[in-house]
């Protein structure tokens, strides 16, 4: 009788044990704060849990809840590193700079050309956005047209290097988005530009 | 690829029409020849064109480790570096098994070993970030990193478990069903 208490009482532990879920909190990768994460319970059972700190986590428990307690990077490693390990590159950005009225890059940014490449061959499927953009010198479809131009320039540099077309999208943004803020007609290199995400 | 290919099958053609034609056999043959080249690269460009299409393609594997699946419409396909996923797609790790994969608005999730998740929902605006990302973590571990479909409305991308839903801010979470 009492083997049968102790075989139950076994069971239903490992039963809890293997149906266990848990909501880990990480910090922010770039050193911000980590932000919050809401666990609403699925079935009505038991109150949501509010995790805002990083290492913060939820456990579900046998009655449908959730218990919140704390763990450490240590503990996430050992548990999910193998998950944790699989996570893609981070995404890249790269700007480079255009002169004045044309599609050729500054030669600076000629310079930098073999970064950004570096970046993009250094990745085994490398999918990669290329947006132009112009300062505010001159008419609106004029810019939209030369920021496009800017960006089909370095797609056209991509495919060179044999980048599949397949994994570049362009897109052209004229003088909406500068970097830096002008009044109409005054000219800014720093706006004449591609921005570049490789991911 | 095509042109080489369009290049290969002319010359083969035409070689065996000078092996075997007289002179107006041989004019008509190099002309349906041509022809016929000439549409096979048509849509065998087409096809290429129209496949990887930046809309129909949500996600793509950047990481894969021992036996990573997917299945799509009842098909099973092996989830290798570069395999490109859409919605409704089930991501599927073995017990050596792992896997990292990017959205178009930057979000990852990547898999530990005997995981599955299915893509429930994804629809993403590049131009204004606004967009809906369901996932169902049927099992295993996820690392989850959001992307510009949280940073636009942190209630768009759920990731959803037997036992819980979870949405927020948070821009690095994991998510670990019957560990």
């Amino acid at each position: 009788m009492k083997t049968a208490w102790i075989a139950l009482a076994v069971s239903l532990a490992l039963g809890a044990c293997a149906h266990r879920d848990s909501y880990v909190l990480l910090p922010d990768q770039s050193g911000q704060a980590p932000g919050s994460l809401n666990i609403k319970p699925a079935e009505g059972g038991g109150q949501p849990v509010k995790l805002d700190q990083a290492y913060q986590t939820a456990t579900s428990t046998m009655g449908g809840g959730f218990d919140a307690s704390r763990t450490d990077a240590e503990d996430v490693k050992r548990r999910y590193g193998a998950a944790l390990d699989a996570m893609p590159p981070p995404v890249v950005r790269f700007t480079l700079y255009f002169l004045e009225g044309s599609d050729e890059l500054t030669p600076k940014s000629k310079a930098d050309l073999t970064v950004v490449l570096g970046e993009i061959k250094g990745r085994p499927v490398p999918d990669i956005v290329v947006i132009g953009h112009t300062d505010r010198v001159g008419l609106i479809p004029d810019n939209d047209r030369l920021a496009l131009r800017r960006a089909e320039a370095f797609r056209k540099k991509l495919l060179e290097q044999g980048i599949p077309a397949d994994a570049i999208q362009t897109a052209g943004r004229g003088e909406r988005e500068p970097l830096i803020n002008t009044p109409d007609e005054i000219p800014e290199p720093r706006n004449r530009r591609v921005e570049i995400l490789v991911r | 690829m095509n042109r080489a290919l369009r290049f290969l099958l002319t010359n083969f053609l035409l070689w065996k029409t000078a092996m075997f034609g007289t002179g107006r056999q041989r004019a008509v043959i190099v002309g349906l020849a041509k022809s016929a080249c000439w549409l096979i690269g048509t849509c065998a460009a087409t096809a290429f064109a129209a496949e990887p299409g930046a809309n129909l393609w949500q996600a793509q594997i950047k990481v894969s480790r021992g036996v990573v699946n997917i299945a799509r419409d009842g098909q099973r396909y092996p989830g290798i570096v570069g395999a490109r996923l859409k919605e409704k797609d089930v991501i599927e790790t073995g017990g050596n098994g792992s896997v990292g994969v990017m959205f178009n608005d930057n979000s990852t999730l990547s898999l530990g070993p005997d995981a599955e998740v299915v893509l429930q929902r994804y629809a993403y605006d590049s131009t204004t970030y606004m967009g809906a990302f369901d996932a169902y973590i049927k099992k295993g571990t996820v690392s989850v990193q959001a992307g510009n479909i949280a940073k636009q409305s942190p209630e768009a991308m759920r990731m959803m478990t037997p036992k819980a839903e979870v949405s927020g801010t948070a821009k690095n979470y994991v998510v670990s069903v019957g560990e």
